[in-house]
């Protein structure tokens, strides 16, 4: 085995990696950083687009044949705003309500949400500390459905209504499809950055083979005219690629790693609320395994057809 | 085996550097090409290595007209030729048993093979104690003594050296002329082009002259073959 400053003495090192001096090349660290950081983005917006799609999904089944029944802290009044009725009332009108909608063939279950409950989902605007005892408060039902068809929805809201005229039903339909369609065009923009950052990258190792070929012309004419098949040219170019490519998914991938513990770190426990925890399933985390994978093979097969591209222009 | 009929060359649209060069190589043949500088023996040399292609004329090699024949169809024709380059083209990155043994590999020789016959060839071209010497590092004449091995390794068919003695005294190039006269003998065809008379006039094999881009054969078997071929008997 030769050490460095055998090389320094015109002497080889004893390990012959390519017929071509392509290990050699100015400007293998560069291109070895610019795949490091393309993947490392690449792994991120991949990361985004999951965790959207992972959202979507939660409050998709989430609220799934789920609606609520509000019973408002006032009574009807068609002249003048509502007048305010007291909490009994309110109560009193939200059980009688529950009890006939829980008759229902199509109602699994319609439970009415404590003071506690309540104040948990307004607590966020009106802070912990606000007394809930002299503020009218609505009666609220949450109601799950065996399935939800318009004709259900109607025949509860008549239910509803005549008990209390001013009792509203709400299936989320609106809001979570404006979040749908939100976290959609999201995860839409995560994977077309995706791909941009897939395109980028691999025309930067296409460019970095064709300079390549141009430097190391003369060498890679004398193989050929030595007998050569493309294919013998081509795998030393692929190889390299490959190499490269690899190099810098391994660190783009640990980097990203390391930036998506921080983030999970940082934004800590969600607790499954309207922001869901900042964690991946194992399908996803094959899926960003699998995308260096992808790379270097895209990344090989480029290199072999600009390869093949200019080798056709030889005798 | 290799046979030129009215072959033409020109680069781009400049003037034909060879004419209606029509010659024949019989297998195990010997000839030296000469002529002046600039006559077109580089260029002869690399239209029959298959470096290019003739503007017109056919041209068969081993049997098959290469004219029309796919690129990658040549390339089994070209692992049959050996060649010397004038400046040696030598891969300066690998060392001397590297470019040596890179035929063989390109022909997928196993290792085993490869070291017995590289080491045993660079012992008998006095390069025995360099072989992981890198070429830059090394002087004119055992750079060519590379290029020289580097075409013979392979035992091709057909041997075309451009000026192999041109950086070597004369010991060791009559050594290396003797090299290609055993080749030959052993059935390999060999184009020598040359400047040293003294080598032409000592191995006395016939001349293939160029001057101005045509040919000349100094070769009465040769004469023989343009002269059937004039009067269409074949």
């Amino acid at each position: 085995m030769f050490v460095q400053k055998d090389r320094k003495l015109g002497v080889a090192d004893g390990k012959r990696q390519y017929d071509l001096p392509l290990n050699r090349d100015e400007g293998s660290g560069f291109l070895i950083l610019l795949i490091a950081l393309m993947t490392f983005l690449a792994v991120l917006a991949l990361s985004a687009s999951f965790v959207l799609r992972t959202m979507g999904d939660r409050w998709s089944s989430g609220l799934e044949n789920k609606l609520t029944i509000e019973v408002p802290a006032e009574s009807a009044n068609e002249t003048h705003d509502g007048i305010v009725i007291s909490n009994e009332n309110v109560k009193s009108l939200t059980q009688e309500i529950a009890e006939k909608i829980r008759h229902h063939p199509a109602v699994k279950s319609a439970d009415i949400l404590s003071d506690s409950e309540i104040q948990d989902l307004i607590s966020p605007w009106l802070g912990e500390d606000v007394s809930l005892i002299d503020v009218p408060m609505p009666g609220l039902i949450s109601v799950q459905l065996q399935v939800t068809t318009p004709e259900t929805l109607h025949a509860l809201e008549k239910a509803a209504r005549d008990i209390s005229p001013t009792a509203r039903l709400d299936t989320h339909e609106t809001w979570l499809n404006d979040l749908l369609r939100f976290t959609g065009a999201m995860q839409f923009a995560a994977l077309i950055i995706t791909l941009i950052i897939g395109a980028t990258t691999f025309t930067a190792v296409a460019g970095a083979i064709r300079s390549r070929m141009a430097v190391h012309k003369d060498e890679v004419e004398l193989l050929h005219l030595m007998g050569a098949k493309d294919d013998y040219i081509t795998s030393q170019f692929q190889r390299h690629a490959l190499t490269l490519t690899l190099q810098g998914c391994v660190v783009g991938v640990l980097g990203a790693g390391i930036v998506m513990v921080l983030i999970g770190l940082i934004s800590g426990d969600t607790g499954g609320a309207l922001i869901p925890d900042f964690r991946l399933g194992i399908v996803h985390m094959i899926a960003l395994f699998l995308l260096p994978v992808a790379a270097c093979g895209i990344s090989a097969l480029t290199a072999r057809h600009t390869v093949l591209r200019v080798l056709a222009g030889m005798p | 085996m290799i046979k030129f009929e009215n072959v033409g060359l020109r680069y781009g649209i400049g003037p034909e550097v060879l004419s209606d060069i029509s010659f024949a190589l019989e297998p195990g043949s010997f000839h030296f090409l000469t002529g002046p500088s600039g006559a077109g023996k580089t260029s002869l040399m690399n239209l029959i290595y298959l470096g290019r292609r003739p503007t017109r004329g056919l041209v068969t090699m081993f049997g098959q007209s290469i004219n029309d024949l796919d690129r990658r169809k040549l390339t089994p024709i070209r692992q049959r030729i050996g060649v010397v380059f004038q400046d040696f083209r030598l891969m300066n990155h690998l060392s001397t048993f590297d470019n040596v043994a890179l035929p063989l590999r390109i022909l997928g020789r196993p290792e085993t093979e490869i070291q017995n016959n590289v080491n045993e060839l660079l012992e008998w071209v006095g390069l025995g104690g360099k072989t992981n010497v890198l070429p830059p590092t090394m002087s004119g004449g055992e750079q060519q003594r590379i290029a020289i091995a580097r075409a013979v390794i392979a035992r091709p068919r057909l041997l075309l050296a451009d000026e192999p003695t041109g950086n070597l005294d004369d010991d060791i190039g009559f050594r290396l002329m003797n090299l290609f006269d055993q080749l030959n003998r052993m059935g390999t065809t060999i184009v020598i082009a040359t400047h040293n008379q003294a080598v032409i006039d000592k191995l006395g094999h016939p001349r293939m002259v160029l001057e101005g881009g045509r040919l000349n054969i100094e070769s009465t078997a040769q004469k023989n073959w343009i002269q059937k071929k004039i009067q269409g008997v074949f």
